[in-house]
């Protein structure tokens, strides 16, 4: 992946915690791009990294092929993972601050700030304060600040996290339609099938490196090949397991779906399968995006 | 005469504020490398003018401040009311005789001016009457030429007050010119006896004199200086640690450099205390003039000038160490033992100079505090307000107060930049203030300190 947004060789050790360890990848505009890793990957680093927010031992930034500085930083949007807004601040007045803080001048804060509150479903409470909102409303917010002000790229830690199915569709509908305008668009989530949607891209991180990258189709056709196979009166696809180079990777509903290794010949999976009894199901898939991530971070 | 002392105040305020903004815009020089940066003309303080911006408005809308303004009122018209309205009752004492004579009315009088007190005599047909009128509150003495005094409440021989110091003096007076008259003296000889004045003391040490209206001025510049300051640095280093809690502040900081959100915060909060002071300042002026208080005379307005400016460099030098403070904790239950520390030498400075202005002279030690930094917002009034101090020693503490307000500032900006975003736990001063590496901004790592 090439894009404006290039994370350069990011090291980061906090004492004897190796957060960052020479992490590269670019983020291009115009499509969602997923940020993957199990829990202490780097992600959240990273992310702080993009605004200055954590020191870094080496490694930079860059936009457009200059070095990250506050002027770039003033058309980014950032949601970080801790929400962060003033409880006690009006709804609308704590967005429009934000907005102003990015540079622009108050009435166009203000109309943006209404704007984006409307858009996100929350113009309702626009004179209430943070504090008394419910979590998926103050997440909303959350969002609207970060959008507030137009910004080229956005970076959002965990955007989906504890939000309703009406709360998660409304905040990746803004994303999808943010990265189809021409921005860039880079977020970090745990819920893989959201992901898998969601993205055009993902970046995989592990202990601080990357592990894999690509669009999601590219990622999903590479790698080992998955075979679904059903087979009359073997539930459990006992057969299955006894076959040279396959691994059985999940039963659901009488169905095996196998995992090929790089020399396995799908005939003598077919063979043995067909010995086990009547096959009435025999196809290849894609990998899944949760494949994709468990062979990357090797669980 | 009247507007001049409003006029100075004002002016001096007006002075000071602009000056900080000034040093403040020019230290805002735009980086080269940052020619794409606004979509419009920045603000004159920038974004550092937007968050004392809203600093100034959450203070507005909190309950509490509204709250402790009118207390704050409240206290300053009681303390000019209180010994104005006292001053008048005292004045004058109303004294009715009975079965008197000129002589009588003449030692009465005189007893008066040797207490600094006037009287009013009338003369009262009867003893029934006199004490009826001093029952319904038309009298305050009443003075029976037969040898009887009587007042309405007793007099304790411990009150010191004029009142009471004049009962006893005619009590006594009374007393001794029965007894020359028992004694078969002549009324020549009588009169030589009560003429007697008595022989001067002399002290080696010189008199210790009354309590000028500037001292008091002084005292209550003092008292103001120390509520305000405790008030709105508690709340510069409470807004520091609930930005730092809420996590608001990773938002903020992605878009303004910590300088100008610790540099906002100071200002915003401090122009709201400049604000407080100086209406509380005026409307003690304003009632003092109007109730003819003694506080507006002399060198008085000169006196809560002095002390209004130091309020303003006070807050300048502990805003600063109250709002890194601020950003190493993040509970409630952190702040107590952070902010004890700094707040000692401003609780030493406030007893030391209330001590002195009680016991009427400037001690050692309130001359000495009068040029630290810490202690010289509530000892250098004090001088002032005793007449001790020179404009140049004046000016000298300034000088020291404002050098090392700029070294603190530089000092917490660091321990700020260092600490607002390190979460988990209260952080240790010693890793912000002597941490030696320096912070690659998302950039190339560079010796760049704390000017991000």
């Amino acid at each position: 992946m090439t894009g404006p947004l290039e994370l350069d060789r990011l090291s980061r050790r906090f004492g004897d915690v190796t957060a960052l360890d020479g992490l590269s990848f670019s983020v291009p505009a115009g499509q969602v791009v997923g940020f993957l890793g199990p829990n202490g990957a780097g992600k959240t680093t990273a992310m702080r990294a993009i605004f200055g927010l954590t020191d870094l031992d080496s490694g930079s930034v860059r936009w457009a092929g200059a070095p990250v500085g506050a002027a770039e930083r003033r058309r980014f949007g950032y949601m970080p993972e801790e929400r962060g807004l003033y409880p006690n601040m009006p709804v609308a007045e704590q967005v429009a601050y934000i907005g102003r803080l990015h540079g622009m001048d108050a009435r166009a804060a203000a109309s943006a700030a209404s704007g984006w509150l409307e858009r996100l479903g929350v113009a309702d409470r626009a004179a209430s304060k943070v504090g008394s909102l419910s979590h998926g409303n103050q997440q909303r917010v959350q969002l609207a600040a970060a959008l507030v002000h137009d910004p080229e790229m956005l970076v959002l830690d965990e955007p989906l996290a504890g939000l309703d199915p009406a709360g998660m569709d409304a905040i990746g509908e803004v994303l999808v339609e943010r990265a189809h305008s021409g921005h860039c668009v880079l977020f970090s989530s745990h819920q893989l099938d959201l992901v898998e949607d969601l993205c055009e891209s993902v970046a995989i991180i592990d202990h601080g490196r990357l592990v894999a990258s690509g669009t999601v189709d590219e990622l999903a056709t590479s790698g080992p090949r998955r075979l679904v196979v059903r087979v009359e009166g073997d539930r459990e696809g006992a057969w299955a397991r006894a076959v040279p180079g396959v691994r059985v990777s999940e039963v659901n509903g009488g169905e095996v779906r196998l995992v090929l290794d790089q020399g396995a010949d799908s005939d003598a999976v077919l063979d043995a399968a067909r010995a086990a009894g009547r096959v009435t199901t025999f196809t290849f898939e894609r990998r899944r995006l949760s494949e994709v991530f468990r062979e990357a971070v090797s669980w | 005469m009247s507007k001049l002392p409003y006029v100075v105040v004002i002016a001096v305020v007006a002075v000071i504020v602009r000056l900080g903004l000034r040093r403040r815009a020019r230290a805002r020089t735009p980086r080269p490398g940052a020619a794409r940066a606004g979509r419009r003309p920045r603000p004159v303080l920038g974004d550092t003018g937007l968050v004392a911006a809203r600093e100034i408005r959450e203070r507005l809308r909190g309950r509490v401040f509204w709250i402790v303004t009118v207390i704050l009122f409240g206290a300053v018209a009681a303390a000019v009311l209180i010994p104005a309205l006292r001053g008048h009752g005292t004045a004058s004492q109303r004294i009715g005789v009975v079965a008197g004579s000129a002589p009588l009315d003449a030692e009465l009088r005189a007893l008066a001016r040797g207490t600094g007190l006037s009287v009013t005599i009338t003369t009262e047909p009867g003893l029934a009457r006199a004490r009826a009128a001093l029952a319904a509150g038309r009298l305050d003495v009443v003075v029976d030429g037969a040898g009887t005094i009587l007042v309405d409440k007793p007099v304790s021989p411990a009150d010191t007050s004029a009142p009471a110091r004049y009962v006893r003096a005619v009590s006594e007076a009374l007393g001794a010119q029965r007894a020359f008259a028992r004694a078969g003296l002549t009324p020549r000889q009588v009169a030589t006896i009560a003429g007697a004045r008595p022989v001067p003391v002399a002290s080696l040490q010189p008199a210790r004199k009354a309590r000028t209206t500037a001292e008091t001025t002084a005292l209550l510049g003092v008292i103001l200086t120390f509520i305000v300051l405790t008030q709105y640095l508690t709340w510069t280093l409470m807004g520091v640690m609930e930005e730092k809690a809420s996590r608001v502040v990773e938002v903020l900081l992605a878009a303004v450099r910590p300088i100008q959100l610790l540099a906002g915060k100071v200002l915003g909060i401090g122009a709201v205390a400049l604000a407080q002071a100086v209406a509380l300042v005026a409307f003690a002026l304003a009632l003092a003039e109007a109730a003819g208080s003694s506080l507006v005379h002399g060198a008085a307005p000169l006196v809560a000038a002095a002390a209004l400016g130091w309020m303003v460099l006070g807050y300048a030098f502990y805003s600063w160490l109250y709002a890194a403070a601020g950003s190493l904790a993040e509970r409630q239950d952190q702040v107590q033992s952070l902010a004890l520390p700094l707040s000692a030498p401003l609780i030493l400075g406030y007893i030391a100079s209330l001590v002195s202005v009680s016991s009427g002279t400037p001690s050692l030690l309130v001359t000495v505090l009068a040029y630290l930094p810490p202690t010289a917002p509530f000892a250098m009034p004090v001088l002032v307000g005793f007449g001790e101090a020179t404009w140049w020693q004046f000016a000298l503490s300034m000088a020291l107060t404002l050098a090392c307000t700029v070294l603190v500032a530089l000092a917490a900006a660091r321990v700020y930049r260092r600490a607002v975003l390190r979460t988990g736990g209260r952080v240790r001063l010693r890793d912000t203030l002597l941490g030696a590496r320096a912070p690659a901004r998302g950039g190339t790592p560079s010796p760049r300190g704390l000017a991000r």
